[in-house]
């Protein structure tokens, strides 16, 4: 129960941090370090018990569906990374109080609570006992520590260095989650404690390793992904002091410590932890020689020391475990003192830069004590702990060149920037006045970093009794050859020659350091991190370029090539040939199709859009005669009829838009274009060829002859529509019905108007603006016409030879569809025809008189003859249910008639009248909406031109 | 002649959810015919959220009073079961909550009929006319959801992604402001979802050519039994695929999403991200999964190919985009692409129940984030309307911390952070998918959500880190309607993230029996 109350009462003061610190001013900093103090007194009072090997646990069910909980644990590990995180956490807030002091600073409070919240993560985080848990805690102190990050977040830089380490942090947290699903299906379970007694082995385990190890070095920022540490940087120190020193950076090296005495010996673990360790320490403490900013020269020394203690922690033995552990307490303790002592130089004097501060030492006596021990304890002199730890990783090296080899000299690297910082901050320079000390620290100010720099000598003076503390967690290692207690003194040894080598060399580099070469590593990593985002972003660019320009054809392109490839494939791959294809039917079908292909090539090159849609028409006729030619004079009929009345419409609405295409597109593409539609066609003609050929069942068509007798007819195209699929008929009438009426819908934007009369016309229909007026002779305009409504055209207009034409052929039009219409039964007609016929017609007369002619010709609203079409073929239908009891059922009736003799007649063909009415209402409705509604607004759109 | 047709046997009670809908639906038409305008809103209002919610309620009282049916309703063309039910209630309450967005005024065209900027627009402006057709299509298109996601046969889904297609086509030209952009988005739409459709349709011609039947079980049954026409089942198996892989904007089929993302009122953008999303995966496992589930070696690697070009396409292109609802919109191209993971993993029975709850589970969190998120895009406006640009959306957070707070909430979701329901999302389908071997899919997918992350990282930098611009955008003051959607989808989004265990179970139990066939 306690771990849970030490995680909760941080979320508590977290939310009380703002009221807090709002209420009592920086004070309240006091108030909310005595949350992480307490924990720290909590965790002594446990230690006891934790160190006899009775871990501290709570557990409870989270989410049983995934075998996720909610389970805390505090063994050895757990408790030392109590110690850190809480006891440094608590000194860090203390030291808040005063940095913030006197200068007022923006969301202070909201400062503070995000501070205490990401203590209270990164509690969560060394506490957890749940891989999944784990990672919560762990991406809650990312986008924990963003925030802190991002404090001053006006400044460019500042928000460059946030995006940067949660950018680095959040994919290696990702990989770190993909890693413990892995390891957590292997192992069966997430907890951890239950992973490490019994860890899985084999298959998935190495990769799930490495997604971990990613997690892990990205988050302790060593090689490649140190760069985003010094960037970040423009926190306010105490943030530094505590992320960068104790805690957040620190998650990557507690899980390597977490997972190495189970996992050490599994593949990738510890080349790739000793690798990026000894790199990072060498490269960081190289680069942090250089440094002029104080903080970044600790910052790359983190980055440095972060890599030498996973090289311990990852090590796998139980010496070098030891040692990690050591240099973990050791690099908490002096790296926070340093980074706050940095904090106190800088409210001092204002300046953090080494070549402006000079003679600090007499004017800050104290700090520069403080800050001696620390840095004596990070260069590893003794007595203090840094020497102890050193020591006993020297030791535990022993025997592995490379990695003592680096570690050694990592370390001189360390002692020279060491002492580069004291001489840095403190040193009197020559030709420099001594630095003006605005502020000096107060005690309270200096007290936590000197608690923490003492706490290096307290360490390193009982650094015996630290063996008892670590023994259950060094014992989970197996035993080798240098295992050695801690201690400040072991004899004359090799590790003693070592330490003194490292602190002589160190000393040589800080005399010489102005020559240590400008160190670029081959592989800079932020550099490669510029790129990938560069490239990211440019691939994306390009990407979204090329894919993604709005355009209908590139869509279209991209889904066609998907039909090319799948069905395509497919289609290429095992399509079932068929074995007898005749190339031709009929002789005349080359000619034909060779028509069609041409005018449908035509189509595409047309630059008018009414070329095009002739063009297009041609192909729809050459079509329907394949139709006639294969024995279907009835498809033959009803689609050259269907074409012709689209003709009409097309060229009606066309006046309205520009006579040519708008841009055309560039060759090249037109090419691109014109061979994926020619392959598409092929593979769509090529699937229906297929499809043909395997045909295993008898054809449905077969049994159409008999259908046809049954229903007393001999036509099966027309049966089929009135008779056998007369629902479907109906429906579709209605959805034609309905088209007709959206289409008008648009056009009028409100009710058709009544039906124009030729009394109603007010001036010329169709005259030409701006052509010389033809005046007509008094005689002539009182004569009849053969067209009255030719009578309301503009007399430029008029055409003597189409008016009489129409006049003579309209009627004999309306007898050919009266017959198509009662013939259909038996052969080719049906009401569709019929009624596309008298649509025709209706056009003619249209064409030849002008607007005020259709009302002339059919005085009567496409409106109703569209309701009473639809009426009449509802209506049968439910005569039939009344006659027979069911729905649509045809009769038929034979008789002899005077003068008409034999009579064969079906109910079907009152049907089909009400088909008949339909289509002709609907072309009733084309010719009035998109002929005469245009026609009108043409003629005011001219009228308003000319009057305006 | 019409030979006398039996009677079918049709469970109304099972289907009673989805016949209410359409019912609302079809009374909806009636108002538009019957109630005088300035009474229409009134009457739209209460009939379509009663609907909607007395749908929900009919599905929990068949849940909880009857079970789940074992048996396919209407002479099997619908399948009623445990699946179904969930999808069908995470389509109604996400259609709920948009719904409560449509409602908001402002959001559709006076006139749709009147040619932008002509002086017929403006009149009708000046009128305050406004859509109330917007209501029954909306209604079409949910229920046309509903059918999608139960279809049992593949006609009677062709007749259902036509149902929810069709009122949306219409739905995305209706936008007040932009309207070309609006119209041109319509357009797109439109042309490119029948493209889609034909293809569907042409699959499911050769399929049945095949299989000799249209009914899902059917099919299944048929790879057994019919030897020797493999190809045509092939090419029909993949022209079904690229209609259903086009309503869920799968890479190739994804271009289309963006521009209609963009063009579309938001609210219907809302509606269109989540409902339809939610009801074409339905349509897919039903059709990979009960159809062709014995086919999955087949289906298998393309599937790969598409979800592994879906998450990096979505996740990459997003990066560049510069306005919000875009780079939404790439946003949800990426979950397209995290989802047909879970489609992928199939295995025995027990891993595919994994699978299917994950999926569930992902949809209902995915979809109330986005509407949630859209709902915010809706509130951030400035002179001509909705403030898309994202530079636009510079310093929000300093404007109304409270708003960008949400909106970086809903991002961090997308992203699949911790405490939010996004990462129990991804969590419940990588972790099947890994132990459904599909193990390379989930490394593709976690590098995509990490390049994701990235662009979501930077919109909440952007809100929180700049300063705002002087002439920045107003947030508008939320009606309550939208005010609800945004707590309705931050409460879903943590409580979903934190204490996600009673829903898992709920998707569980849907999963439990798989579907019926």
């Amino acid at each position: 129960m306690g771990v849970l109350l030490a995680v909760l009462a941080h979320a508590v003061a977290a939310v009380a941090g703002p009221w807090v610190v709002r209420r009592c001013g920086v004070r309240g900093f006091w108030w909310l370090a005595l949350v992480p103090a307490a924990v720290t007194v909590w965790a002594a009072v446990a230690a006891p018990g934790v160190i006899e090997g009775r871990p501290v646990v709570w557990a409870a069910g989270w989410i049983p569906e995934y075998g996720v909980s909610l389970a805390l644990r505090m063994d050895v590990l757990g408790l030392l990374m109590v110690f850190v995180v809480a006891g440094v956490g608590a000194l860090v807030l203390g030291y808040c109080a005063r940095y913030f002091a006197g200068t007022p600073h923006r969301g202070l409070g909201g400062f503070a609570g995000v501070f205490v919240a990401f203590a209270g993560a990164m509690l969560g985080l060394v506490l957890a006992d749940d891989l999944i848990l784990l990672y919560v805690f762990w991406e809650l102190t990312t986008v924990f520590s963003y925030l802190l990050i991002g404090f001053h977040a006006e400044e460019r830089n500042s928000r460059r260095a946030a995006i940067t380490a949660i950018i680095v942090t959040t994919s290696g947290g990702l990989a770190m989650l993909g890693g413990f699903v892995l390891l957590g299906a292997a192992a069966g379970t997430y907890r951890i404690s239950a992973i490490l007694a019994a860890p899985p082995a084999g298959g998935t385990v190495p990769v799930a390793l490495a997604l971990v190890l990613v997690g892990a070095l990205s988050k302790s920022a060593l090689v490649p992904f140190h760069f985003w540490l010094p960037g970040a940087m423009a926190a306010p120190t105490p943030v530094s002091a505590y992320l960068h020193a104790a805690a957040m950076v620190k998650a990557g090296v507690y899980l390597i410590a977490r997972l190495s005495p189970a996992f050490a010996d599994v593949a990738p673990w510890r080349p790739v932890v000793v690798a990026a360790g000894i790199a990072t320490m060498v490269v960081g403490a190289w680069r942090a020689l250089r440094r002029n900013d104080l903080k970044l020269m600790l910052a790359f020394g983190t980055v440095s020391q972060l890599g030498f203690l996973c090289v311990l922690l990852g090590y796998g033995t139980r010496a070098a475990a030891l040692a990690g552990l050591a240099m973990t307490m050791a690099h908490a303790a002096f790296k926070a003192a340093l980074f706050m002592v940095v904090g106190v130089i800088d409210h001092a004097t204002g300046t953090r830069d080494l070549r402006r501060l000079s003679g600090l030492r007499r004017a800050m006596p104290a700090t520069c004590a403080v800050a001696a021990l620390a840095a004596a304890s990070m260069a590893g002199l003794p007595p203090l702990i840094g020497f102890v730890g050193k020591e006993a990783a020297f030791l535990a090296l022993t025997g592995d060149p490379v990695a003592l080899g680096g570690v050694l000299a990592g370390s001189a690297l360390t002692v020279a920037y060491s002492a580069r910082f004291l001489w840095g901050a403190f040193g009197a320079k020559e030709g420099h006045a001594p630095t003006e000390v605005a502020h000096p620290p107060g005690a309270a100010f200096l007290a936590p970093a000197g608690l923490l720099a003492a706490a290096g000598l307290a360490l390193g003076a009982g650094a015996p009794a630290l063996n008892a503390f670590t023994a259950a967690y060094v014992g989970r290692y197996p035993p080798g050859p240098h295992d050695e207690p801690l201690a400040l003194w072991h004899g004359l040894t090799v590790p003693l020659a070592e330490s003194a080598l490292v602190i002589a060399a160190g000393a040589l580099l800080f005399r010489r350091w102005r020559s240590v070469p400008a160190f670029r590593f081959p592989l800079d990593a932020e550099h490669g991190y510029r790129v990938i985002m560069r490239g990211v972003d440019r691939a994306a660019d390009q990407a979204t370029r090329f894919t993604q320009r709005g355009s209908l054809p590139v869509y279209l392109r991209s889904i066609l090539l998907a039909l090319l490839l799948l069905p395509g494939g497919a289609l290429v791959s095992g399509g079932p040939w068929p074995h007898d294809v005749r190339p031709w039917q009929v002789p005349a079908e080359p000619a034909v199709v060779a028509l069609v292909c041409a005018a449908a090539l035509a189509a595409v090159l047309q630059p008018r859009r009414l070329g095009a849609v002739v063009c297009a028409g041609v192909a729809g006729t050459g079509t329907a005669t394949l139709y006639v030619l294969y024995g279907a004079p009835d498809l033959g009929l009803t689609q050259f009829l269907t074409e012709t009345v689209t003709l009409v419409a097309f060229v009606l609405v066309l006046r309205r838009l520009p006579a040519r295409f708008g841009e055309r597109q560039v060759a090249g593409i037109r090419v691109v274009n014109a061979l994926f539609a020619v392959a598409a066609g092929l593979v769509v003609a090529g699937v229906a060829l297929a499809a043909v050929s395997v045909r295993t069942a008898v054809p449905e068509s077969a049994l159409y002859p008999q259908a046809a007798e049954r229903a007393g007819g001999t036509n099966i195209v027309n049966i089929a529509l009135v008779d056998l699929r007369a629902w479907d008929t109906m429906g579709e009438s209605a959805v034609l019905l309905v088209a007709a009426v959206g289409v008008v819908g648009l056009i009028y934007g409100r009710r058709r108007p009544t039906l124009p009369r030729v009394g109603d016309a007010t001036g010329p229909v169709w005259a030409i603006p701006g052509a010389p007026r033809i005046e007509e002779p008094e005689a002539v305009r009182d004569a009849a016409t053969w067209l009255r409504g030719a009578e309301t055209l503009s007399p430029e207009r008029r055409s003597i030879l189409f008016e009489v034409a129409a006049r003579l052929l309209f009627h004999p039009m309306l007898v050919l569809s009266a017959y198509l219409l009662f013939s259909g039964h038996g052969s080719p007609g049906g009401g569709f025809a019929a009624g596309l016929v008298t649509g025709l017609a209706l056009t003619m007369r249209y064409l030849a008189g002008g607007r005020y002619e259709l009302a002339e010709a059919l005085p009567l609203g496409p409106g109703v003859c569209q309701g009473i079409g639809l009426a009449v073929v509802a209506g049968i239908g439910l005569a039939g249910l009344a006659i027979s009891g069911e729905v649509l059922r045809q009769a038929v009736l034979d008789a002899r008639l005077p003068l008409l003799g034999e009579v064969h007649f079906t109910t079907s063909t009152i049907f089909d009248a009400g088909v008949y009415l339909v289509v002709v209402g609907v072309v009733l409705d084309i010719l009035r909406a998109m002929g005469a509604e245009l026609d009108r607004r043409v003629e005011r759109e001219h009228e308003e031109v000319a009057t305006a | 002649m019409n030979g006398a047709i039996e009677a079918p046997t049709i469970e109304y009670g099972q289907l009673m959810p989805m016949l209410l809908v359409f019912g609302a639906a079809v009374v909806g038409v009636l108002i538009e015919a019957l109630a005088p305008r300035y009474l229409r809103k009134a009457i739209h209002v209460p009939v379509t959220l009663l609907s909607l919610a007395g749908a929900f309620a009919l599905i929990i009282l068949q849940a909880v009073r009857d079970g789940v049916p074992e048996q396919a309703s209407a002479m099997g063309a619908i399948a009623v079961d445990g699946p179904a039910l969930f999808i069908w209630g995470v389509i109604l309450v996400l259609a709920f909550i948009s719904m409560l967005l449509i409602n908001d005024d402002d959001q559709f065209v006076a006139q749709a009929a009147a040619v932008p900027g002509s002086p017929e627009e403006e009149d009708a402006v000046a009128q305050g006319g406004a859509h109330t057709e917007v209501y029954p299509l909306a209604l079409f298109a949910i229920g046309g959801m509903l059918l999608f996601s139960s279809a049992n046969d593949l006609l009677i889904m062709f007749v259902a992604l036509e149902v929810m297609s069709l009122p949306l086509y219409l739905l995305c030209g209706l936008a007040r402001r932009r309207r070309l952009l609006s119209q041109e988005a319509s357009v797109k739409y439109f042309l490119l979802g029948a493209f889609s459709s034909g293809f569907f349709l042409y699959g499911m011609a050769l399929v049945y050519g095949f299989a000799g039947t249209v009914d899902l079980g059917g099919i299944s049954s048929a790879l057994a039994s019919v030897g020797g026409q493999d190809s045509l089942l092939y090419i029909g198996v993949a022209l079904l695929g690229v209609g259903l892989f086009f309503k869920i904007g799968a890479a190739p089929f994804q271009a289309w999403k963006p521009d209609v993302y963009q063009g579309a009122p938001t609210p219907i953008t809302a509606l269109m991200a989540s409902g339809t999303l939610v009801a074409a995966f339905g349509a897919v496992l039903r059709v990979f999964w009960v159809a062709l589930g014995n086919l999955d070696w087949d289906w298998r690697p393309v599937m790969w190919a598409v979800a592994i070009l879906t998450m990096v396409v979505g996740a990459i292109l997003a990066i560049t985009q510069t306005d919000i609802k875009r780079m939404l919109a790439y946003s949800s191209i990426a979950h397209a692409g995290f989802l047909l993971i879970g489609v992928i993993a199939t295995g025995d029975a027990e891993q595919n129940s994994g699978s299917l709850s994950g999926i569930l589970f992902y949809l209902l969190t995915y979809g109330i984030t986005t509407v949630g998120a859209f709902a915010v895009v809706t509130m951030v406006r400035d002179a001509g309307g909705e403030a898309g640009h994202l530079s636009r959306w510079a310093g929000l957070g300093k404007r109304s911390p409270l708003l960008a707070g949400i909106f970086a909430f809903f991002l961090l979701a997308f992203a699949g952070i911790p405490l939010t329901s996004g990462f129990f999302g991804k969590y419940a389908v990588f972790a099947p998918a890994v132990s459904g071997g599909a193990l390379g899919l989930v490394v593709v997918g976690v590098i995509s959500s990490a390049v994701a992350a990235f662009f979501y990282v930077r919109v909440i930098v952007l809100m929180f880190f700049s300063e705002p611009a002087a002439d920045g955008p107003t947030v508008a003051l939320p009606s309550v309607g939208t005010a609800a959607v945004v707590t309705i989808a931050a409460a879903a989004t943590v409580v979903l993230g934190v204490f996600p265990q009673p829903v898992l179970d709920l998707a569980d139990q849907a999963a439990s029996a798989l579907f019926i066939r």
